[in-house]
């Protein structure tokens, strides 16, 4: 145990950090406001992106804490507070998403009650796709996340001083029932915020392909982070490249995956060519979006997949580095390809617009302030877990 | 129980020595088997030959023979090459990905499942041939500049699937005897037959254990894994997409090839756990395959199970949320139509029994985890068949309404692949280590570096 205490002390992260998440938020919030007033049409779209963005980080990082668990992994336990501390932005969803609350009109057809009214596809719908059960189920969901937050992040700290394995015992139990809800409820999230965007288009893949996105981006997410806190001395020294290593592996595997799913809801589309089927991907195919749905292919596949492909990559701290931001970058992109193309869908000329592009700062200044938050308060080295020794020998 | 989270469970139980190891993996090929061994084999080979029996009418009659009619044009032919391409994706599974992941218990079992793979795959490699109906002409399939220029239609998946599975088999077939050459120069230093020796010497390539026949032992392994990993889930990929890029509501969904991919891990590890769960017992083999590596294997098939069970419910919700009649049609009749007694074996087999795997204490009951495998088993037939014959049986005229009634050839041909594949298994296990003899002693408890650095470092 001196070992553990040993390799690690606890201290705050630099001022500059809460200084530029705050700076962040608060040019973000200002022209965020300011976007809603001159468009509130396409700031509801473009805050759609970066909400989902930031959900996905916040919820994905609680995917990766139970998948821990669940496995009973050990190479990753030194870095299980980070993922702990971006799902501490959970909370937040339920004030970040009254926004869009205020704008279903602006994004889902099927909120129009005029709209709906004679075409019979939406009336039969209706039952699922209608404003209120759309509400309980967005609140429901973020509800059901926060509690299992609270419960497993709640042991998880008071290991910290107790040290009692019972806690990974309950840990356990709670992140092997997390998992099938989190399954379930990233499929209706991706239903309810993405694909009924267009109200008319279904594919039975689209929570997997949200799923991929979510934890490919909660990796990068946590690599960055891990990288940069253990060269600054936050993190555990005994941390050394081998874990790095884990980390490239899971980040390839997900674009791997991403690539896979990605593919197989293109392609069967494709072949298929049911009319009711491909109008979604020629929505983003049309006027400029080719470019971006070509980009988004070799950004969100190829390139990550030969970048993380050797082992010289996966231990390469630059490599990672650059890699894991390019990743979190191409997740917003994603995310943009699957929900702007919406708005534009009565006229083909899509353009670009300054309103796309503030909300990020918004929420990106909040999980950094959130972060920095928590690692004020708690250790960014889960010290008491039974498995924190046995995560720090391991190597290849 | 408690356990101690703080030490990782040991692999190789009862304090086993590396001679101890080679010993006990190399007995049933050194000993003659018993009388039980041959009442096994022959009621395998009986079966097998029922096989061979059914297919020869069906050479000699014609495809009449079996139950297919219009509409329902593929009905058991394809349900079993399914069938048997699922069970062969658990060998690749544990065998490569988990190498890749680094997952040590693998090791005791992957040789054994491998060699299941191959054995299913040539199983499933039957079907297509035989379902054609004229298997004289399978050779069209391979793309060769013949002197007819006739190509096979490269758009089509059907020729994917010749593609994917031979690739498949070809890659598995290589990956294993890889794995098994450190084990054939083991097995010929202390053989003391003579013909045994010639043989083992031949298949050893001349393996000295040296350290340049481990650095290039270790480097095509990982390079084999690498290939492996991307190849065992294309080949269900390739198979869902013989159903998934038809228009064919029930059929083209876009959740198919994973949801094939996770069905078929999902009924090769069932398949496996339904072999070892005797293997271990009747070679004496608990102290290697121990219950820990049941449990871990259980809950895999609990994970995967339940991937298949999202895969039914969104396939359910999906078709009411399209608003398409034609889908929302096939997803009732499946659950209440005139195949409705098929449709709840496949949920409460694949996607309700594997749920008592969440308890401990059923992930380590043999009787329990016995049951439950063949339930998959039967489970996952069922889906097969189910996905076929209930999307075609009911075509879009009522007019060509049909059902699907099975003959005694197809049950025997059925029947009959099941005895070539446990007949091969029993061949299998008699004349090749069943367990990896050179990697399960790198997982003996202080074989790992780890053990050394621990004190000393850092």
């Amino acid at each position: 145990m001196s070992k553990i205490e040993s390799g690690y002390n606890k201290k705050s992260l630099p001022n500059s950090v809460s200084k530029i998440g705050g700076t962040l938020l608060a040019i973000g919030l200002l022209l965020g406001i300011a976007g809603f007033l001159v468009d509130s049409y396409r700031a509801s779209y473009a805050y759609l992106v970066s909400f989902i963005f930031f959900l996905s980080i916040a919820v994905g990082s609680l995917f990766l804490v139970a998948l821990e668990y669940a496995a009973n992994a050990d190479w990753s336990t030194p870095f299980r507070r980070i993922s702990e501390f971006f799902a501490a932005s959970l909370p937040l969803l339920l004030i970040l998403v009254v926004p869009l609350f205020f704008n279903t009109s602006n994004l889902f057809l099927w909120s129009h009650a005029g709209y709906v009214h004679g075409d019979k596809m939406l009336e039969a719908k209706s039952a699922y796709l209608n404003t209120p059960f759309f509400m309980v189920r967005v609140i429901a969901i973020i509800l059901l996340w926060l509690f299992f937050y609270w419960m497993i992040t709640k042991n998880s700290r008071k290991q910290d001083e107790t040290k009692d394995q019972v806690l990974t015992k309950r840990n356990i139990t709670l992140s092997v029932i997390f998992i099938p809800v989190f399954a379930i409820t990233i499929t209706l999230t991706a239903i309810d915020w993405i694909m009924s965007l267009e109200s008319k288009w279904f594919s039975t893949i689209f929570g997997v392909y949200l799923f991929a996105g979510v934890v490919w981006c909660s990796l990068a997410a946590l690599t960055f982070s891990a990288i940069k806190l253990k060269e600054n001395g936050y993190l555990h020294s005994a941390i050394k490249e081998d874990h790095y290593y884990s980390l490239g592996t899971l980040m390839f595997a997900f674009t791997a995956f991403w690539g896979y799913i990605a593919f197989s809801q293109y392609m069967l589309v494709w072949y298929g060519n049911l009319p009711e089927e491909t109008f979604w991907f020629m929505q983003r195919w049309d006027g400029g979006w080719k470019f971006v749905s070509i980009l988004l292919i070799i950004t969100h596949f190829i390139v990550p997949f030969f970048g993380l492909l050797s082992y010289e990559a996966k231990t390469n701290v630059k490599r990672l580095k650059f890699m894991s931001v390019w990743i979190l970058c191409v997740h917003f992109l994603d995310m943009y390809w699957l929900i702007m193309p919406g708005m534009s869908r009565n006229n083909h000329a899509y353009s670009f617009s300054w309103i796309d592009f503030v909300f990020p700062l918004v929420f990106i200044g909040i999980l950094i302030l959130v972060f920095n938050k928590m690692a004020e308060k708690f250790n960014l080295v889960p010290v008491g877990d039974p498995k924190l020794q046995r995560g720090l020998n391991f190597h290849l | 129980m408690s356990l101690d989270y703080s030490k990782e469970l040991t692999l190789v139980q009862g304090n086993m020595t590396m001679a101890d190891l080679d010993n006990a993996i190399a007995k049933p090929m050194d000993t003659k088997p018993n009388k039980n061994y041959f009442i096994a084999l022959a009621f395998t080979s009986s079966l097998l030959l029922l096989g061979v029996i059914a297919v020869s009418l069906t050479f000699y009659y014609g495809i009449g023979e079996w139950g297919n009619n219009q509409p329902v044009g593929w009905a058991f032919d394809i349900t079993n090459f399914v069938f048997w391409v699922g069970i062969a994706h658990a060998g690749t599974l544990i065998s490569a990905i988990l190498y890749l992941l680094r997952q040590k218990w693998r090791t005791a079992i992957s040789r054994f499942s491998e060699a299941m793979t191959i054995f299913a795959v040539i199983c499933a490699g039957i079907f297509p041939i035989i379902h054609t109906g004229r298997p004289w002409l399978a050779g069209y399939l391979i793309p060769y500049p013949n002197a007819m220029q006739l190509w096979p239609n490269f758009v089509s998946p059907l020729v994917w699937d010749v593609f994917a599975v031979s690739t498949y088999f070809i890659v598995s077939l290589l990956f294993w005897y890889v794995g098994l050459i450190p084990d054939f120069a083991t097995l010929r230093d202390r053989t003391v037959s003579k013909i045994k020796k010639f043989i083992y010497s031949l298949f050893s390539l001349g393996w000295r254990h040296s350290n340049r026949d481990w650095r290039h032992y270790e480097k095509v392994y990982m390079i084999l894994a690498g290939l492996a990993t991307p190849l065992v889930l294309s080949v269900h990929t390739v198979v869902s997409f013989d159903f998934a890029t038809s228009v064919l509501p029930g059929w083209h969904s876009t959740i198919f090839p994973p949801y094939f991919v996770a069905g078929a891990i999902f009924s090769g590890f069932a398949m496996v756990v339904t072999a070892l769960v005797f293997m271990r017992k009747v070679f004496s083999l608990e102290n290697i395959i121990t219950m820990d590596h049941l449990d871990r294997m259980n809950k895999i098939i609990l994970l995967t199970g339940s991937m298949v069970g999202y895969a039914y419910l969104m396939e359910f919700f999906i078709s009411w949320y399209s608003g398409v009649p034609t889908e929302q049609y096939v997803a009732i009749n499946r659950a209440f139509g005139p195949y409705a007694w098929g449709y709840w074996v496949m949920v409460s087999c694949n996607s309700i029994f594997p749920q008592l795997f969440w308890f401990r204490r059923f992930r380590r009951s043999i009787p329990v985890m016995f049951i439950v495998v063949v339930l998959v088993n039967v489970g996952m037939w069922f889906e097969r068949f189910i996905i076929i014959v209930t999307s075609l049986h009911r075509d879009f005229l009522p007019s060509s309404w049909g059902m699907f009634y099975p003959t005694w050839v197809d049950f025997s041909i059925l029947f009959g692949s099941f005895g070539l594949f446990f007949t091969l298994v029993l061949l299998f296990t008699r004349t090749l280590p069943v367990v990896t003899m050179s990697e399960i002693k790198g997982v003996v408890e202080g074989a790992q570096p780890s053990h050394y650095e621990g004190d000393h470092n850092a």
